[in-house]
């Protein structure tokens, strides 16, 4: 059974190095707490920091874990802003249309789901890079909000305002609990499911998966999907926690910090290792790098650039990592 | 592709565009004087990112990638734009603009080369982050140096774009068609780990060709406040996309390995004609269309973006890659 063979390289324990990633995390989460805690000012409290992380970091964190999957193969999807955006324009449309706010939801995470579909078929059809093709959709996607906003509302004001208490939005009333459902869901699917380790298996050499029968082309379809998934509800919680949805700023740079996250969690950028426990411990650690910035009183322009500093170090770290064993297999 | 498409489906462009803004060209004179008034003005409109889209060519033949040319560009201008005006300008700020625009791109260079992070993922990173500095450095406000420098305007119009443009396309362009050079890069492009084997200082011309971009940014930067006159931290948002794109059109191939500088060169003006033409015909949309004929532009960018590829790697297929320059 060659299934089984390529199911059980990649299966086992966490790889040693990963191992390692997962608990430098921690360890760097309990240190960033403990500056907090430090520089904590009388008027707020430690506790308060503990109850806001959980929905702040929500959005980023559901769309890692579903970038995760898609990373996981190989590939990548750097249109998520644009989704999200366009996400947004539909949630913002059906609000402004007055229909019941449970379709509003379903449609807002539907439209996120299915364009990232789109996005793992177009690869798919064209057999072009998914780099190439996620960055046409960055922009597409972009415009493709902005157009939808304009022709289904008169005289666009270029932002929507939301009702929110008439709504009961989910990510204002319980993001914790979707957080929550949404982790012990993909953590547990990866103990136990094979689909997870199947896109490992893509990522890491894609010749022996089409040799053990397994069509690659439709391991990739399911990563987008799966990876669509998490997007939808990410896109639910992160439209419902803004006061106003405008299509033509709203998640700029989200798609960093959610590539940020998962790479800080020990995922290979190329592919073929990681895991979803690192991927929330990573976009916790890069919340509570942001967290601790503002307790230092650092400017939010500053913190942007500090953020984004932290995250290509530790991506240039990996990379640098990797390289070794790179040039290793290149002279196999 | 044929070698005659870039330039008909320019002349088609501009003819249906002259046509839809309804200038009246009775006479021969009239059509001289329009066509010299509107190709002047296409030059200059195209300086930076017909620099930066050089740049990108380069990069891209070497199966990397450059997002963060829009936010050099614009970091640059605007560390420029905080010096003192006056004939002092001169002898500060465009050294000091070109020295950091070097500095940039030596440092995408180095995360890519050295560090080998992949090409698109570094450049994500630094965009943001050069972006993030310009607001660290400008915050909200609008600075507007540059037309009381001495000289400086000459650089927006049309002479000394033309100046820039050829010395940059027809004197980069000649050394780099014969030269050395141009195979290791390419080489690089086509096969890396061959490229390595075969002697090619890899890291090393990674590092060059990243400089250049820096540099060419920090050139585009000149010619984009010359003519703008003024700089603030979120000018030339999206400029990447569009410097991408035009050098797809042009027949650079985004695995690397193939790369046409006349082909960038048209595909720049068939960007910008269209964008122009976009906007002269904005009043026709709000007339005929629910939604602002300027949001098209995005569509237009992907649908380009992932036709021009498509269409590069079909004509691989075909067994036919004719590599030009």
């Amino acid at each position: 059974m060659p299934l089984s063979v390529l199911l059980r390289a990649s299966h086992g324990r966490l790889s040693r190095s990963l191992g390692q990633r997962l608990l430098l995390l921690a360890l760097g989460i309990v240190v960033l707490l403990g500056l907090i805690g430090i520089c904590l000012k009388p008027g707020s409290s430690f506790a308060e920091v503990l109850k806001r992380a959980g929905p702040n970091v929500a959005p980023t964190l559901i769309a890692g874990l579903g970038m995760t999957c898609i990373i996981y193969t190989g590939a990548i999807d750097l249109s998520i802003a644009s989704i999200v955006a366009v996400a947004g324009s539909v949630f913002g449309i059906a609000v402004h249309r007055g229909l019941p706010p449970s379709i509003c939801f379903f449609a807002c995470s539907l439209t996120a789901a299915g364009l990232s579909t789109f996005n793992g078929w177009t690869i798919r059809a064209t057999r072009l890079p998914p780099i190439i093709v996620t960055l046409a959709g960055l922009a597409l996607y972009r415009g493709l909000a902005l157009i939808l906003a304009d022709s289904a509302v008169p005289s666009f004001p270029g932002y929507f305002s939301i009702p929110g208490e008439a709504l009961h939005l989910p990510g204002k009333v319980y993001p914790g609990w979707l957080l929550l459902g949404a982790v012990l869901v993909a953590v547990g699917w990866e103990w136990s499911a094979r689909t997870p380790r199947i896109w490992q298996a893509l990522g890491s050499n894609e010749e022996a998966v089409r040799l053990a029968g397994i069509a690659p082309s439709r391991v990739l379809q399911s990563a987008f999907l799966v990876g669509g998934l998490f997007l939808g509800l990410a896109s639910l919680i992160y439209v419902t926690r803004v006061t106003s949805i405008e299509p033509s700023r709203l998640a700029l740079g989200f798609e960093l910090s959610v590539i940020g996250a998962v790479v800080l969690g020990g995922t290979n950028i190329f592919g073929g290792e990681g895991s979803f426990l690192g991927t929330i411990l990573g976009a916790f650690f890069l919340h509570f790098v942001g967290e601790a910035l503002i307790f230092a009183d650092i400017s939010a322009y500053w913190q942007e650039v500090i953020t984004g500093m932290v995250i290509l170090s530790v991506i240039g770290a990996d990379c640098a990592m990797h390289r070794k064993r790179k040039r290793m297999e290149e002279l196999a | 592709m044929k070698r005659w498409t870039l330039p008909a489906l320019l002349l088609v462009e501009i003819a249906l565009f002259t046509w839809i803004s309804g200038v009246r060209l009775d006479s021969g004179g009239a059509a001289w004087t329009y066509f010299r008034g509107y190709f002047a003005d296409l030059l200059a409109q195209s300086a930076p990112a017909l620099l930066l889209a050089l740049g990108m060519t380069l990069v891209i033949s070497t199966a990397g990638i450059d997002l963060s040319v829009a936010s050099q560009t614009a970091l640059v201008a605007c560390v420029m734009s905080t010096f003192s005006e006056g004939q002092r300008f001169w002898a500060t700020a465009v050294p000091i603009g070109m020295l950091l625009g070097i500095g940039l791109g030596l440092t995408n260079g180095w995360l890519i080369g050295r560090l080998d992070v992949p090409p698109i993922i570094a450049t994500l990173g630094t965009m943001i982050l050069y972006r993030g500095l310009c607001f660290a450095w400008l915050g909200e406000a609008e600075n507007s140096p540059f037309l009381s420098v001495p000289g400086y305007e000459f650089l927006g119009e049309f002479w000394g774009t033309l100046a820039l443009i050829t010395l940059a396309f027809l004197g980069f362009g000649t050394w780099f068609q014969n030269s050395r050079w141009r195979r290791e890069v390419l080489m690089m492009g086509g096969n890396r780990v061959a490229a390595r084997y075969a002697g090619v200082p890899v890291t090393r011309r990674t590092l060059e060709v990243y400089g250049i971009v820096g540099f060419l940014a920090s050139i585009a930067a000149l010619t984009f406040t010359a003519r703008n006159g003024s700089v603030s931290a979120s000018s030339l948002t999206g400029m990447e996309l569009r410097v991408i794109v035009a050098v797809v059109l042009g027949g650079t191939r985004v695995q690397g390995g193939m790369a046409s500088l006349p082909g960038t060169f048209l595909g720049v003006l068939i960007l910008a004609v269209l964008d122009e033409g976009l906007r002269g015909a904005s009043r026709w949309g709000e007339e005929h269309l629910p939604f602002k004929l300027s949001h098209l532009q995005f569509v237009l960018l992907g649908l380009l973006l992932v036709a021009g590829v498509w269409l590069n790697s079909r004509r691989e297929a075909q067994g036919t890659p004719k590599p030009r320059s």
